[in-house]
């Protein structure tokens, strides 16, 4: 039966009029044929099984028209209908993760924010987040970073709390803490960073360190002294030259740079 | 019946030859590629699990802020004894020449030990970092010393500056 409408309905369609014998019912919201438009991806490929192979960039090419339009639908489209093996992390796709943080055409962001170039002649390159050691395709290995930023011991520490309900923080205070809190520990700052390509062992990082800064601005914490001297050293802190490629990348639009000079600011006049 | 059970039977066969093959197949897995990609828990360069924290190296403010600090007061001190070479003359005013060079030397110094820090770390190069650290030393301490003898014997940097501009 449903074949037969069918049918019926692609001959109406070639005659190229309306018949008088078709419902009006069948005759509406006949969906848009949209143009092809295929744009060519090209992905950092590399399988851990096969560790004599070297990464390679494999190519997709997909049609935009029915992709959604960020680099993650692409991704997921490849993944879903060409490749299964493609391998990358993403979970919240709207940004409030981390997890798809990759470079995509030389600049560190998340696919779910980043809309896919509609130049359908130029291709667009993804690789994962520069200078990690790599477990799989886009997947970075993000041990260290999660275990320097356990090392600024990112959570409230108060000698005296009080006595009963919760602590209080005027909103001067408050507002110091903006443009610091929002960081969702993506990564695309810190592997921006030169120093932290060549130094990462010692050095700790935009992301990190602008956690760091995070508590020891707040009002409520009684340990900045100690959180500052932790970081009066040769490399931890001062590895920063003030190049703000971490500002320029952050996909949040977070500015870790100033968070660092402001801790320098305050370790010289400690 | 008896099709069924023969039928079994090789199947059995089959299984076990399978399962031996790949059983020979893990132990050159084992010996040869093991050794070369050893799995180690918690990855093979980075030690430990995410849950255990990096560690700082020993607190030094002379390594710290005062080092920044110095070099960005003497950063900012350099504006304004640039501008007071250009105002007066290096034969004139000795010391403020002297003072001069001297900035721009350990200015320079700072400039290039960073260079060191970040690329040539005696960490990582043992050997090379150590003598780029100690050329880098020498070098600073053999341009005081010709800065030296020229402003105290020749006409002084800020003169050999304007000299060269107007020559």
């Amino acid at each position: 039966m449903q074949s037969l409408l069918t049918a019926g309905r692609s001959a109406h369609l070639a005659l190229g009029k309306r018949a008088f014998t078709s419902s009006a019912r069948r005759w509406q919201a006949v969906p848009q044929e949209k143009p092809v438009l295929m744009k060519e991806f090209k992905i950092y490929r590399w399988n851990p099984d096969q560790p004599e192979k070297k990464p390679e960039l494999q190519s997709y090419k997909i049609d935009l028209n029915q992709t959604g339009p960020m680099v993650l639908d692409a991704l997921i489209k490849i993944k879903n209908e060409i490749d299964p093996t493609l391998t990358f992390r993403r979970s919240c796709r709207e940004g409030i993760c981390g997890s798809c943080a990759m470079n995509i055409d030389g600049q560190n962001t998340l696919a779910c924010l980043c809309r896919i170039d509609r130049e359908g002649s130029k291709n667009t390159k993804i690789y994962p987040l520069p200078h990690m050691y790599i477990v799989k395709d886009l997947v970075p290995d993000m041990t260290l970073f999660y275990k320097q930023y356990k090392s600024i011991q990112p959570w409230l520490q108060n000698d005296n709390p009080p006595e009963k309900g919760e602590h209080l923080q005027s909103p001067e205070d408050r507002r110091k803490l903006d443009g610091m809190y929002e960081c969702i520990l993506c990564a695309c700052c810190s592997t921006s960073c030169p120093s932290y390509w060549w130094n990462q062992d010692q050095y700790l990082g935009p992301a990190t360190l602008m956690q760091a800064y995070r508590w020891i601005a707040d009002s409520r914490d009684t340990q900045g002294a100690e959180r500052k001297e932790r970081l009066q050293n040769e490399m931890s802190l001062y590895r920063c030259h003030t190049i703000f490629n971490c500002t320029r990348t952050c996909p949040k639009g977070l500015n870790p740079a100033a968070a660092i000079a402001k801790i320098k600011l305050e370790l010289a006049v400690d | 019946m008896s099709s069924s059970l023969l039928l079994r039977s090789a199947f059995s066969r089959n299984l076990t030859h399978r399962l031996a093959a790949r059983s020979v197949n893990q132990a050159r897995y084992a010996t040869s590629e093991a050794s070369q990609y050893k799995y180690v828990p918690g990855g093979p360069i980075i030690q430990g699990t995410v849950n255990d924290p990096t560690t700082f190296p020993a607190p030094s403010r002379t390594h710290g802020s005062y080092h920044w600090s110095f070099e960005r007061l003497l950063s900012a001190g350099l504006v304004p004894l640039t501008a007071a070479a250009f105002v007066t003359t290096g034969s004139n005013y000795p010391v403020l020449d002297g003072l001069l060079g001297v900035s721009l030397i350990m200015h320079s110094h700072i400039g290039f030990d960073q260079c060191l820090v970040d690329y040539l770390h005696p960490r990582k190069f043992p050997i090379l970092g150590k003598v780029a650290t100690w050329t880098l030393r020498t070098a600073t301490v053999g341009t005081l010393v010709g800065l030296y003898q020229f402003n105290t014997n020749d006409i002084g940097l800020t003169e050999l500056i304007a000299r060269a501009w107007t020559a």
